[in-house]
């Protein structure tokens, strides 16, 4: 058989490759990671779904991750990819992490999303917390705690509304509690019991 | 070891919540993956009226088996044990390959090894949980390190708190994770090997290994995996 029915060229003796039709991806992917972390090696379900941000759910205690951790507000401060930080964080605004952070990270009336290529060592307080990088630290979430499939937490997460997605990895105890009333005069969360179970309160230092 | 009744830990605040007293599961055709699961529904007899119970999860975290327990007022600590061993035997053979010629860091022996795993991880106050969910990753487990496994797991369940195992009676077939369905039902979650089957467990070597526990129950399914119910 000649080298060019094969495929062949005669003198490179180097296969062709012919390229296929671009194949349809699937549209069933349930998060679209901005920039997605490489693939994991177990396989899993892809089964979760997602609603809209802000969408209450009847049952409190659960929550979809959103569609996506990429900032969308323009008030939205960025600690991009490659800027290392460290102290502590407090403000009003929005912060999105895809670069390192250790210290504490305090923003109450915002939301803190850490990049898939965000790694942070610190205790994050905030309104709402999306998690797609790595984390190390304890977790309070005053309305909500997301954790996309490539996130990896080692701490307890604290919040009245926790959503994980199938393959992310979480090391810590995860509760649930109320979330604040505006009109009630007592705040008091049940995080406040002394009981904290996470195995990596030992290895934050945020102070 | 014998069966005996189920320890009344805590009030009966929860009892209304509290699954039915177990037997026989229902004939419902479950679905292919799913598994009815006569240990879990004991599991959860025995620690549904504890309030605010706390349960360890030694798979993987997911969202159905934590709404599961968060809905029923537990809270869940959740550890992949079996993917934390695996990170730290790739981390000791890194190490080792990196070591230089003459440093002195020889291979460790199973023992050995088992007791550095066991420094990090399972790091819990004593008595922290009521309830341990282990699923089969003591078949996953070299004969060193599952009982010192299970030693720490015994440090860490609550007096009358009990701890669900699965045991396979022949090497697994494929790997698989689990999570919480229903009260009854665990899904199998297919999913590529992490961990070598390591051996099968008679059922005197199961009884020896949480020779701790003051009584235990197992149910055999039609898959011919054994759960077993320990109870501290």
């Amino acid at each position: 058989m000649l080298a060019t029915q094969l495929g062949i060229h005669p003198r490179s003796q180097e296969a062709f490759m012919w390229r296929k039709p671009t194949e349809v991806q699937p549209s069933s992917q349930p998060y679209a990671s901005p920039n997605p972390s490489p693939s994991r090696s177990e396989e899993v379900p892809k089964s979760s779904s997602f609603q809209p941000q802000g969408q209450q759910t009847p049952s409190a205690s659960s929550l979809s991750a959103s569609p996506s951790s990429a900032p969308v507000s323009s008030n939205v401060s960025k600690i991009s990819s490659g800027l290392k930080i460290q102290g502590d964080v407090s403000g009003s605004a929005d912060l999105y992490i895809d670069g390192d952070v250790t210290g504490k990270i305090r923003l109450s009336n915002a939301r803190v999303t850490i990049g898939p290529n965000g790694h942070v060592q610190a205790e994050i307080e905030a309104r709402d917390i999306v998690v797609d990088g790595s984390v190390q630290g304890n977790l309070k979430a005053g309305e909500s705690a997301r954790f996309g499939s490539s996130s990896r937490v080692v701490g307890s997460v604290v919040s009245p509304r926790i959503g994980i997605d199938d393959g992310a990895r979480l090391r810590g105890k995860i509760e649930t509690v109320r979330a604040p009333q505006p009109s009630k005069s007592s705040p008091v969360e049940a995080s406040s019991e002394s009981d904290d179970l996470s195995p990596v309160a030992s290895g934050v230092k945020s102070e | 070891m014998s069966w005996t009744a189920k320890p009344r830990v805590g009030s009966a605040a929860g009892a209304a919540t509290a699954p039915s007293k177990p037997g026989p599961a229902p004939a419902a055709p479950p679905a292919a993956n799913h598994r009815v699961s006569n240990g879990l529904k004991e599991f959860l007899w025995l620690i549904g009226d504890i309030p605010k119970g706390r349960v360890l999860d030694l798979g993987p975290v997911w969202q159905s088996t934590v709404s599961f327990f968060v809905d029923k007022g537990f809270r869940l600590s959740s550890e992949d044990i079996l993917r934390a061993w695996k990170d730290f035997l790739t981390s000791e053979e890194e190490k080792l390959r990196t070591a230089a010629v003459g440093e002195g860091n020889g291979r460790l022996s199973p023992s050995a090894l088992a007791d550095k795993f066991l420094q990090n991880a399972l790091d819990y106050p004593e008595k922290s949980f009521h309830g341990v969910l282990a699923w089969d990753l003591f078949d996953y487990f070299d004969a060193e390190a599952a009982p010192r496994l299970v030693d720490r797991l015994t440090s860490l369940v609550h007096p009358g708190g009990a701890v669900l195992a699965l045991f396979h009676s022949r090497p697994a077939e494929r790997f698989h994770r689990y999570r919480i369905v229903d009260a009854q039902t665990v899904e199998l979650l297919p999913a590529s090997t992490i961990a070598v089957h390591s051996r099968v467990f008679q059922n005197r070597e199961i009884l020896d290994l949480f020779e701790k526990f003051r009584s235990s129950k197992s149910f055999v399914g039609r898959d011919q995996v054994r759960e077993a119910l320990f109870v501290k």
